[in-house]
């Protein structure tokens, strides 16, 4: 696999993973760190729709006229947490500086035999979770990757995390297998990690209030969790800058005895709840916001939820997709 | 629409159950309709929900590395189909 690598310029994708992997393993981090400026420079000046994207959600949260500097920084914090991403799958947490808050919490949700879903975003890096491997071994780690959509992850993830790669959960194959092995995974006892802040096309998504907008917010994993009857614990891996971490863990829900009647009551009240948490987290670490497109877009089939908007709704709407 | 046979039936019924599918009568399954994104309007947390139905009624596991899962899942037909061949080889 890494032979046609560089056979293969036009694979950008490919291309880029590796230049980073070669210039982040083999020079170390603070050349690759250095080498971040002017990448972000480039795409700062590149990237027309995301330099949009950061300054209108920068002016959501901090009001006023956003500087091209807090822009900058917000590009720039992104770039250096796709590096460490290299970092943290190749060596775990070897390097960092880690702050661990909620471990209790996690521990005590796992020691309950029912499996865990581990809800993160694309606020800060999830990947920070792969630090705690070395410090947390009570339960197995799973994640769902599309090994079509994103090859250039699965490549990266193969190659560096040989034994993250093989628990990987592949979203390509057809949904029954994908959510049959989903309940398997919580079956024996593991943590499935799941991203609750962006949904897929073809996805049930819910519009809640969010930084004052109503934002679509994907209904999947909470579906998940209330079918499984699976606890939930939030997970936020929060970048501080230079080489310190921050993994938060967060007791958020335990649907264990709700009827199939309540579900969608229910999955509303952890959709609106949950994109209530993370707007505070957004608000007190905006930086770590890493959804650089117009996150407020509403698809065309998305409906609004009853109790933040008063608007009617029918059994199981407010739905979209 | 074609008949649905007698097995057919019966998963229909702990479908519609299951599912809590108000407005739709077991009867009216059509056995060769799709299950999933079609008029049933069924997504991938509902094959979750029946498969859990499936193991309590039936007493075995759909298995998410069966590589015949898409066909499996495609209709009440093949559904059914896989369910008694199971039941058959038990």
């Amino acid at each position: 696999m890494n032979a046609h690598w560089r056979y293969r310029p036009e694979g950008g994708s490919y291309f880029a993973q590796w230049l980073i992997r070669t210039i982040a393993l083999y020079c170390g981090r603070p050349v690759a760190r250095a080498v971040l400026y002017p990448v972000t420079l480039y795409f700062f000046l590149r990237r027309r729709h995301e330099r949009q994207a950061s300054r209108a959600f920068l002016h959501s949260v901090l009001g006023g006229p956003i500087s091209c500097a807090q822009i900058f920084r917000h590009m720039h914090s992104f770039a250096a947490v796709t590096l460490d991403r290299v970092y943290m799958l190749a060596r775990g947490a070897r390097g960092f500086e880690l702050e661990v808050e909620g471990l209790e919490t996690l521990h005590q949700t796992v020691e309950q035999g029912r499996g865990v879903i581990l809800v993160g975003s694309h606020h800060g890096s999830f990947e920070a979770l792969r630090m705690l491997s070395n410090r947390y071994d009570k339960a197995t780690l799973r994640v769902v990757l599309n090994k079509q959509q994103t090859p250039a992850m699965t490549a990266l993830l193969e190659a560096l995390a040989p034994d993250i790669g093989a628990r990987v959960i592949d979203g390509s194959q057809d949904p029954a297998s994908v959510v049959l092995a989903l309940g398997e995974a919580v079956r024996q006892g593991h943590m499935v990690a799941l991203l609750a802040d962006r949904g897929r096309p073809d996805e049930s998504m819910l519009q809640v209030p969010f930084l004052g907008r109503p934002a679509a917010f994907p209904m999947g994993p909470w579906m998940l969790a209330a079918t499984l009857r699976v606890p939930v614990v939030l997970c936020f891996g929060l970048y501080l800058g230079g080489n310190r971490y921050k993994l938060m863990f967060e007791s958020f829900a335990d649907p264990k005895g709700l009827s199939r009647q309540g579900r969608m009551k229910a999955v509303h009240g952890y959709v609106r709840d949950y994109a209530s948490r993370l707007e505070k987290m957004a608000r007190t670490y905006p930086y770590n916001w890493f959804n650089f497109y117009d996150f407020w877009h509403v698809p065309a089939n998305c409906k609004v939820d009853a109790d933040s908007s008063g608007h009617d709704l029918r059994d199981g709407a407010g739905v979209c997709g | 629409m074609s008949t649905q046979t007698e097995a057919e039936h019966a998963l229909a019924e702990l479908i519609v159950e299951s599912l809590n599918l108000e407005d739709v009568q077991a009867g009216d399954l059509d056995p060769e309709a799709p299950l999933f994104g079609g008029d049933l309007g069924l997504d991938s947390i509902d094959a979750l929900e029946i498969a859990l139905a499936v193991s309590k009624s039936y007493g075995f596991q759909l298995r998410s590395d069966n590589p015949d899962n898409k066909q499996i899942f495609a209709s009440l037909r093949a559904l059914s189909g896989h369910i008694e061949q199971r039941r058959a080889e038990a």
